[in-house]
């Protein structure tokens, strides 16, 4: 996430187009030390807030991964033993698969898609307008709505297996949801449509700062549509490749209600992840101490991929 | 030298086709919500309504009760409007602060609102709870409010503080030598300029709390204030596999956000770009 | 909470002027504290006559729980309920959360016994539940005492008796050339196979649903473990058997497999939810489902041509009959009510015979006193009148159950053996897995 934070003065003119040429050496803040913006406390209201609702909430529930607190009563202080159960329960990892790849798999579909949508509608169509909040439609859907839309699609007496059948492919009908092979592709296949067109959004608006000129002056040049992209299109727009990579992994580590809504895990656990693992644990079993163990494993990992992800699109090797 | 070519018409025309493709659910959606109940065991999922009518809609915007979706869209409109204004006043202030003083704390509390972004909420939940009884949050649409906008104030003071430092401080400078104090150069020329961001943060932050379900189930818990995902949940609770009625209050419930992303689009897509240039 | 602590600390370093930015949120958070404390669902702002009631809710059907509470409030022009129904799915996170953070309300439903979310004896343990009065007492079902509290108080009044078996479609059955409803499992298989030759199901089953496939594997489990020992959970308890060494589970989750290899679930069931059963049985495609018998009678509701009765699902040999009968909810009282003296009127209330016969006749349930003298002829539950009587039943097993993780390890194992992920041992050693969590 901090791929944008590299400091930016000159902008200020034409804060929305204007774009230096990569190369031109990054510089610290150029601000004259005298100079004073703000005062420190106009942040203190945001930050005490932050600190009550985030930080010491979470670290009172992160206590409890030490405890065989159920959620209710009293309980113990029990050392790792919530964090060992983890590692021995095979269950666990079974989840942590799933987590992976529906994370990777739909950063990687969802930005794939939403980049070649966001190119296919750059420069000159007539409908980019209409065609971009058609895009954006999925994203504007509550993931409960989302759930029952695609439920229904996916339904054993639903549209898919109606159409199957009326092309004679009936055998090829099935529970959807339920089937232990297809059940975590269904759910991929709901998250990155869920996602593509907020990836969409967002490279639109690198590719707004690729200025025209230099993509034209590269045409007369004679770069080919892949040269051009990759020389010109593609450096341009790396933060918005780094914005859109680093939300969608951490949203899809963590993702939870699509699938509780849509299989709830099922079926046996074939699409359990651990985010709806640490809602279970937590909550509907009974076992708040091995939740909230299962929570801080999950937000390590996440911390894991967010500051590698960091690295991986940080490094430019352009400039 | 760009114009409009047969590539581009070809290229127009290709990304229509997957629009429509991509849409198919919204065809679903809309075909099922039109069709009344005689037909939905009659004809096939894929088929048009043969006598379509709005009678779904109309059932679903008169329930009563804990399904009261038009008390459920009142409350999530004023829950959301008020989130957003507070993450718009609270993010923009702190993500200016921290993105323009030179001090090590700046640093410090960037990396504060950026792990917070991180840290498991389902953590947070029940402690949250306890806390925000006791301070009487619960259970009104203003602790709602107050809590959401803690929750997502991590997320609106990255946008902000991203959208600043890519803003430069020509203007600022320019004002300082004028004269003017701290006070009257975040007013009168900072606020004018973040509207991308402001559009960004109200999309983003809109959305999720609009949509969220169980922040609201939990702290509003069976009080009058509930919110729209709420009501529609009970109202699909009560409905078993009626399809055409659960597909209309899913309508309902989305023309609010496709309204706000229509009025809000170029900003959005704005204030992105001005924390994405590189 | 604790943030005032941190801020402490925090402007301990800065000078006692700045303080004052601080102050404001403070006093922004105080003046909503005092505009939304009277919103909060179990203030007490009345006197004796105000009381809240929680109920999880699931369906058009009016709540029983909410049917009575009015009868109440009508009979009572003095008191006031206020409602809080909350969705079935989230009840029990909801009911736990509100009574940890003490604004529960006032008279809450839970279950009797240990084995779900809303269970009486871990609320006890944690010290949120009243105990209750000798109209409560009286109310406990023979041989449940254990179940609805300890060291001899009661902390929960049964409101009826709840028989869990099959529900079957009479009408439909018949249609659909079943004269004679199956006597025994062998009879069953031969009974689904016709009937998915046919293209129906003699089961309409929620694959997906996680209370279904448990309630499934607890009938089957009723003629092959609980029938010949009532006191297997007692001796699980005791650690003297595990669900992986005996026999009857064993037999039990086979059962499964043989009713999905014999066609007895419609098409497409490992996927299908609760509303598969509504429109299964309601429509006729489907003969029977494992549902709580109440469920008749919101089905004749929707199918109000159709007969529907409760049923006990065939035993592997016909004198081997088993059913589950017990009180599956209860009313329990706040520890942290201000309003206990209301609450408790509307107990003895509702304890009265008159008011137990009421219950049960708008829930379409058995009345939990005079099971006796109840004359099963004629009505919704006529075919486990003799199972009853003889004394063939017992309470649903997994409310002696010691958390809700054993239930969901059954009922999601249950949907493994379905679709063929899991074996009938593995789902046993989870279960004995999650006993010991």
């Amino acid at each position: 996430m901090t791929a944008t934070m590299q400091p930016k003065s000159e902008a200020a003119k034409a804060p929305l187009r204007g774009r230096r040429t990569p190369g031109a050496g990054e510089k610290p803040r150029p601000r004259s030390t005298g100079l004073q913006l703000g005062h420190w406390w106009w942040a203190l209201p945001g930050i005490v807030l932050v600190i009550a609702i985030h930080y010491v909430a979470t670290g009172i529930g992160g206590f409890f991964a030490f405890t065989n607190w159920t959620g209710i009563g009293s309980f113990k202080v029990v050392g790792w033993q919530n964090f060992e159960a983890i590692f021995k329960d095979p269950t666990k990892l079974g989840a942590l698969t799933n987590t992976m790849f529906l994370a990777f798999g739909s950063v990687l579909l969802g930005n794939v898609g939403g980049l070649i949508i966001a190119l296919g509608l750059n420069r000159m169509l007539k409908t980019r307008y209409i065609l971009r909040t058609l895009f954006f439609m999925p994203v504007v859907l509550s993931p409960l709505a989302t759930a029952y839309v695609w439920k229904y699609i996916f339904d054993f007496d639903g549209p898919i297996n109606v159409f199957l059948t009326s092309i004679g492919a009936g055998d090829l009908a099935k529970p959807w949801l339920a089937d232990p092979q297809w059940a975590i592709w269904t759910v991929l296949v709901v998250l990155v449509w869920g996602s593509t067109g907020f990836a969409m959004v967002i490279f639109m608006a690198g590719l707004a700062s690729v200025p025209v000129e230099v993509e034209e002056a590269a045409a007369i040049d004679g770069a080919n549509l892949w040269q051009r992209f990759r020389n010109v299109t593609l450096p341009a727009i790396r933060p918005a490749i780094a914005i859109a990579t680093t939300l969608g992994i951490v949203q899809g580590l963590r993702v939870f209600d699509p699938i509780m809504a849509l299989t709830n895990g099922g079926p046996a656990g074939a699409t359990e992840t651990l985010a709806t693992q640490v809602y279970k644990q937590a909550f509907a079993l009974g076992n708040f101490g091995g939740g909230a163990a299962l929570a801080l494993v999950l937000a390590a990992i996440i911390l894991f991929f967010a500051v590698i992800q960091q690295r991986l699109t940080r490094s430019n090797p352009e400039d | 030298m760009f114009r409009y070519t047969k590539l581009t018409l070809l290229r127009e025309i290709g990304l229509w086709a997957l629009a429509l493709i991509f849409l198919a659910p919204f065809y679903f959606l809309v075909t099922t919500a039109l069709k009344p109940d005689s037909e939905m065991y009659t004809t096939s999922p894929l088929a048009l309504p043969k006598s379509p009518d709005f009678s779904n809609f109309v059932a679903v915007l008169t329930a009563t009760g804990n399904s009261n979706v038009v008390l459920g869209l009142v409350n999530s409109i004023i829950i959301t409007t008020g989130s957003i204004v507070g993450l718009i006043a609270l993010g923009s202030i702190t993500g200016y602060v921290i993105s323009r003083s030179t001090r090590r704390w700046s640093k410090g509390a960037y990396y504060l609102f950026l792990i917070a972004i991180i840290l498991p909420g389902q953590l947070g939940a029940v402690p949250l709870y306890m806390g925000a009884r006791a301070m009487g949050l619960t259970g009104s649409a203003w602790g709602l409010i107050i809590l959401y906008t803690g929750m997502l104030l991590p997320l609106s003071i990255f946008l902000y503080s991203n959208f600043f430092r890519g803003l430069g401080t020509d203007y600022e400078e320019a004002a300082t030598i004028d004269g003017a104090s701290r006070s009257q150069i975040f007013a009168k020329v900072v606020l004018p300029m973040m509207a991308p961001a402001t559009g960004t943060v109200t999309i983003f932050a809109g959305l999720i709390v609009w949509n969220d379900f169980f922040t609201s189930l939990i702290f509003l818990g069976g009080s009058a204030n509930q919110t729209l995902p709420v009501a529609m949940y009970y109202y699909i609770g009560s409905l078993v596999s009626e399809w055409n009625s659960i597909f209309a209050i899913v309508i309902v419930s989305m023309i609010p956000m496709l309204a706000l992303f229509l009025f809000a689009q170029k900003r959005f897509i704005q204030g992105f770009s001005g924390g994405l240039k590189g | 909470m604790k943030s005032e602590r941190l801020d402490m600390t925090q402007h301990r370093s800065y000078s006692a002027l700045k303080v004052g930015a601080l102050a404001v949120p403070t006093i922004a958070a105080l003046v909503l504290t005092g505009c939304s404390a009277p919103a909060s669902g179990s203030s007490p702002t009345g006197g004796a006559q105000e009381f809240t009631l929680s109920f999880a809710t699931s369906n058009t059907i009016e709540s029983p729980f909410q049917v009575l509470a009015e009868k109440y409030m009508a009979s009572n022009p003095g008191v006031k309920i206020t409602f809080n129904p909350q969705p079935n799915d989230s009840y029990d996170q909801t009911l736990r959360t509100q009574l940890q953070a003490g604004n529960a309300s006032d008279v809450v439903v839970t279950s009797p016994g240990s084995g779900t979310g809303r269970s009486i004896l871990p609320l006890v343990q944690a010290g949120f539940l009243e105990p209750l009065d000798a109209a409560a007492k009286e109310l406990v079902p023979e041989g449940s005492e254990a179940l609805f509290g300890t060291d001899g108080k009661v902390y929960g009044q049964a409101p009826e008796i709840t028989v869990v078996g099959l529900v079957a479609n009479e009408t439909s059955a018949k249609a659909a050339g079943i004269s004679d409803f199956p006597s025994d499992f062998a009879s069953l298989e031969d009974q689904c196979k016709s009937l998915a030759s046919s293209g129906k199901s003699f089961i309409a089953l929620a694959g997906s649903a996680a209370p279904n496939t448990g309630l499934m594997a607890m009938s089957l489990a009723a003629s092959r473990v609980y029938a010949e020992d009532p006191k297997w959970n007692e001796k699980r308890a005791a650690k003297e058997t595990t669900f992986a060494g005996s026999d009857g589970w064993k037999a039990s989750l086979e059962a499964v497999s043989k009713l999905n290899n014999a066609g007895c679930f419609q098409k497409g069931a490992a996927g299908a939810g609760f509303d598969a059963i509504t429109k299964g049985l309601a429509s006729g495609t489907s003969v029977a489902g494992f549902i709580p018998g109440p469920s008749w009678k919101q089905l004749k509701t929707a199918a109000a041509d159709s007969e529907f009765n409760v049923r006990a699902l065939p035993a592997e040999a016909s004198s081997e009959g088993f059913v589950y009968a017990s009180a599956n909810y209860a009313f329990s009282i706040n520890a942290a009510s201000k309003n206990k003296d209301a609450a408790k009127a509307f107990l003895d209330w509702a304890a009265e015979p008159e008011q137990t016969k009421a219950f049960a006749e708008i829930d379409g349930a058995l009345p939990v006193t005079g099971l006796d003298s109840y004359d099963f002829n004629g009505g919704a539950y006529k075919n486990v009148g003799d199972l009853i009587k003889n004394g063939k039943y017992g309470p649903l097993p997994n409310s002696q159950w010691p958390n809700s993780a054993v239930y969901d390890a059954l009922a999601t194992g249950v949907q493994g053996l379905i679709t063929g992920q899991k074996t009938t041992d593995q789902v046993l050693q989870a279960m004995d897995t999650a006993w010991g969590q």
